[in-house]
């Protein structure tokens, strides 16, 4: 059978090379012009552990991870149990597995309905390669082989990446390709499914932390402060070699409060300024964002979202901190929440971050999450031409006259200087304070200031359309989500839509302030109204409620993060909502039990 | 050519909320002077606080100013510098606010070597929120915290400092105006990282009599023989000696500030040409 959509999972331990494998095949799809998505995860060690890595590699656009893998490879079993649920298999599926692998009680409980392959990996990598560390690459020519895989791609993608090291390790590691592509031809039938594609124009492969990182430098911001934090640090790592190109600094701060004072003081000075960070530095920085509406300074914050609360999962994702996101602040603090929900929505989504935060003089918050932020995917371009951001409103300075830079406007929004502009001195401040800036406790002034900054917010909910929907307009259930969900959720509407089940979804990209009328729109258009996030207490759904926008009858299909979803189980939640039900999914395989080892 | 400024000419028009006596008020009168000595149009100069009593300071200027929260005048100093090196930027608070609550932003500006002053107008105690015990209150005092006399010992700050190796530290006191101005035009003058420490006491809740203290006990180091501040073990001496206040610039040293560095960092970036967003994109092809 001919297939174009095929999805691959691998599990090892550390140094099996398996993300290493995945990312040489990433690269030779992106070559050819295939789709791909892929996905890495791994232990909490910092070296050797466990790691593993599913991509999904297709024809045709790509929204999500896939549902059940068509190959596995195993390694190790022991390593894979750590990653069952990430790593799910269906009747049919071809497991190759290590040979010399000694796990009695295997992890898998439909091991029997799949097709199990026993392949000598490290024999092949030792005796063929003459590289025990080559089993990676010998694991790329059998899939290759097997599969049909671009195997060119394979063999470009390995000249690629190992370039700096000499043609002598390129040559080995083509050598392992080929031992794998010939143990095939003389080991292996042919299995029941094959790949294939027409090679086409070659596209970008880009993380969703690498796409926010582009839009930052394609919007003009030239100065960046950031802490390391799993799951957002690659954005600091890739600013750090690529900002200084454009005249930009990045400081990487002695913690996250000064990350974050820092950017707010390089955009007091007129510079446009980022920080990132994940869920537990976000909780240190809501004290100075507070402050960045206070004193209506332009910044952006990214969190990537972790696993919370507390440490959590460092590397693993959820959608938990918009309530802190959206309310986390002290007082009255007018500022945006936005969410972009593919790699590509990550460049648009941070460059328009950037517009907002310049126009309304507001701290803008970017929700990604570790699914989005470390998740890698082919993308033909960015719209480097389209990327506008509005300027600050410039005042005219009469000399002799105090600059009042609060002044009260129709749209909240005041005129602006900066540390150099004559005549235009004024002090910033934290302090409630008058028009002029002056501090103030009356209460007169702090109900007419409130007032002028929370205008911000109406004029932003009113102008900026930046929404999503998808299928039909009068849908049996329609499915309001967020962010990274966002893929599965369209996945599972277009697969419905298709068997002539009439659903349709709704994903905002502005959560804060939301568009209640497109939204409330959409919830008029739906007979059943289901809401996914992957939130265990629905933090999604409590905040729509507390707009006033969700019916009565409202349903859910809420996960903690650590998995993310399948496109399978929306289409069940869906089904199960149209009948009015809560789709409950069956309880997870057990994970097989290690004992002794530090379980995180 | 317009006139030269004076110090009156950068005060701005918002009255103090100071209690009469409070020694910021010197300092704040020093920080002007030392912009009008130094020539500094007022457009140029950015004075950033966090927050206290003499965290209010940049309000009673004409340049621009960021009164910001609690503890953080530093990090938005160092930020607003490295983005627009052209400001002069000035870092003021108190002990409270500079050694306690921001007490983790000190050894990384210093040790940055940004090119910026910090002025912390020390006061031994939290007088905004009317009288609890600080990080440089004396041990034993009592304050409205400490009923029964503090049992911890103060930070020293000169100490703290010369550790984390910052390029430029003095002490002056709000006592002598006259060497609070000449310190603080020392720190605006020196290239990289300049700290002052003053010496400023709080006549509400530490009482009058702090003034009498201060002067009794301050030693004049540049009078003494064999004063030498590039010498390391002469600025310990001063930082830690308990026989007197040293007032006078402990240390000083040259060396690169972190714009400086960057400039360098940037063209080993650059590698001698010009960039476009485009060609980041190739960063990602396959």
């Amino acid at each position: 059978m001919e297939i174009c959509d095929i999805k691959i999972g691998m599990a090892g331990s550390g140094g099996d090379g398996v993300v290493s494998a995945g990312d040489i095949l990433a690269a030779s799809a992106a070559s050819e012009g295939i789709n791909c998505l892929m996905l890495k995860s791994f232990g909490p060690q910092i070296r050797g552990g466990e790691s593993s890595c599913r991509l999904r590699l297709s024809t045709k656009p790509i929204y999500s991870q896939g549902d059940c893998l068509d190959v596995l490879v195993v390694f190790n079993w022991v390593n894979f149990s750590r990653f069952i649920s990430e790593l799910p298999v269906h009747e049919g599926t071809y497991v190759l597995v290590e040979e010399n692998d000694k796990t009695e009680q295997i992890p898998l409980i439909d091991i029997e309905k799949c097709h199990v392959i026993q392949v000598p990996f490290e024999r092949l990598a030792l005796e063929g390669a003459q590289n025990p560390k080559a089993k990676n690459m010998v694991t790329l020519g059998i899939l290759a082989e097997l599969f049909c895989l671009p195997k060119d791609g394979i063999k470009r993608a390995i000249e690629k990446k190992f370039f700096k090291k000499g043609n002598e390790i390129i040559v080995a590691n083509h050598k392992a390709v080929d031992v794998g592509v010939n143990f095939v031809k003389e080991n292996c039938s042919p299995p029941s499914f094959h790949f294939v594609n027409k090679p086409q124009k070659p596209l970008m492969a880009i993380t969703g932390n690498e796409a926010i990182a582009l839009g930052a430098i394609a919007a003009g911001c030239r100065f960046f402060s950031s802490y390391p934090i799993t799951p957002a640090t690659e954005i600091m790592e890739w600013l750090s070699r690529e900002l200084p190109k454009f005249d930009g600094t990045v400081l990487q701060a002695e913690d996250e409060i000064s990350a974050i004072n820092a950017v707010i003081g390089a955009s007091y000075g007129g510079i446009r300024a980022m920080t990132s960070t994940s869920g537990p530095g976000l909780s240190l920085k809501l004290e100075a964002i507070g402050l960045a509406a206070m004193a209506e300074i332009p910044v952006v914050i990214v969190d990537v979202q972790r696993g919370g609360p507390s440490t959590g999962i460092p590397t693993k994702t959820e959608q938990a901190d918009l309530m802190q996101a959206v309310y986390g602040m002290h007082g009255d603090a007018p500022h945006a929440v936005l969410a972009p929900c593919d790699v590509k929505d990550c460049f648009e989504v941070c460059w328009r971050a950037f517009d907002i935060a310049e126009r309304y003089q507001m701290p803008v918050i970017i929700l990604s999450d570790q699914f989005l932020g470390q998740r890698k995917e082919t993308v033909s371009s960015f719209d480097f031409s389209n990327v506008k951001v509005g300027d600050r409103s410039a005042p005219i300075l009469t000399e002799g006259n105090l600059f009042v830079r609060y002044r009260d406007t129709d749209t909240g929004i005041s005129p602006i200087t900066c540390p150099g502009m004559k005549g235009g001195e004024y002090l910033a401040s934290g302090i409630e304070h008058t028009e002029e800036g002056f501090p103030s406790s009356q209460y007169e002034t702090h109900e007419r200031m409130s007032t002028k900054r929370a205008k911000k917010l109406n004029a932003l909910e009113d102008s900026y359309g930046f929404i999503r929907r998808y299928g039909v307009l009068k849908p049996k259930v329609g499915v309001l989500a967020w962010g990274s969900t966002k893929g599965a959720v369209r996945e599972a509407v277009e697969r419905l839509n298709k068997e002539g089940f009439a659903s349709a979804a709704l994903i905002p990209q502005i959560i804060y302030p939301i568009q209640k009328k497109e939204v409330k729109e959409f919830v008029d258009s739906c007979d059943r109204l289901l809401i996914v996030e992957m939130s265990h207490s629905g933090q999604f759904e409590h905040y729509l409620a507390g707009q006033g926008l969700l019916p009565p009858n409202v349903l859910h299909y809420r996960s903690s993060g650590g998995r993310v979803f399948t496109s399978e189980e929306i289409i069940c939640a869906i089904r199960a909502a149209a009948e009015g039900r809560t789709f409950v999914p069956k309880a997870q395989i057990k994970p097989l039990r290690l004992e002794g080892k530090d379980e995180e | 050519m317009t006139e030269k400024l004076t110090a009156k000419d950068y005060i701005s028009s918002l009255k103090p909320i100071w209690c009469p006596g409070c020694g910021d008020f010197a300092v704040l009168n020093a920080v002007a002077k030392a912009f009008s000595i130094l020539e500094l149009p007022p457009e140029n100069i950015a004075v950033i606080s966090g927050i206290g009593c003499s965290s209010r300071l940049p309000g009673y200027l004409k340049t621009y100013g960021f009164n910001a929260i609690h503890g953080r005048a530093l990090p938005i100093a160092a930020g607003l510098k490295l983005a627009r090196p052209d400001i002069t930027v000035l870092a003021v608070g108190g002990d409270g606010d500079i050694f306690s609550i921001g007490g983790n932003h000190l050894p990384h500006v210093a040790r940055r070597n940004i090119d910026l002053t910090c002025v912390v107008m020390d006061n031994g105690i939290y007088g905004l929120t009317k009288g609890q015990v600080s990080p440089t209150t004396p041990l034993g005092e009592k304050t409205v915290t400490t009923t029964y006399g503090s049992i911890e010992d103060p930070i020293q700050p000169l100490k703290l400092l010369l550790s984390y190796e910052a390029s430029f530290v003095a002490q002056s006191t709000s006592v002598d105006p006259k060497h609070l101005v000449e310190m603080i035009v020392a720190a605006m003058r020196h290239k990289g990282f300049s700290f002052v420490n003053v010496r400023s006491p709080c006549v509400t809740y530490r009482g009058k009599e702090q003034y009498d203290i201060i002067r009794k006990r301050s030693v004049y180091i540049d009078k003494l023989p064999d004063y030498d501040p590039t010498d390391m073990r002469k600025a310990w001496h001063h930082a830690i000696t308990p026989e007197y206040i040293s007032l006078g610039i402990l240390y000083k040293s040259e060396r690169d500030t972190y714009t400086e560095r960057q400039a360098r960092l940037r063209q080993t970036a650059k590698r001698g040409r010009e960039w476009k967003i485009e060609e980041l994109i190739n960063g990602f092809m396959p």
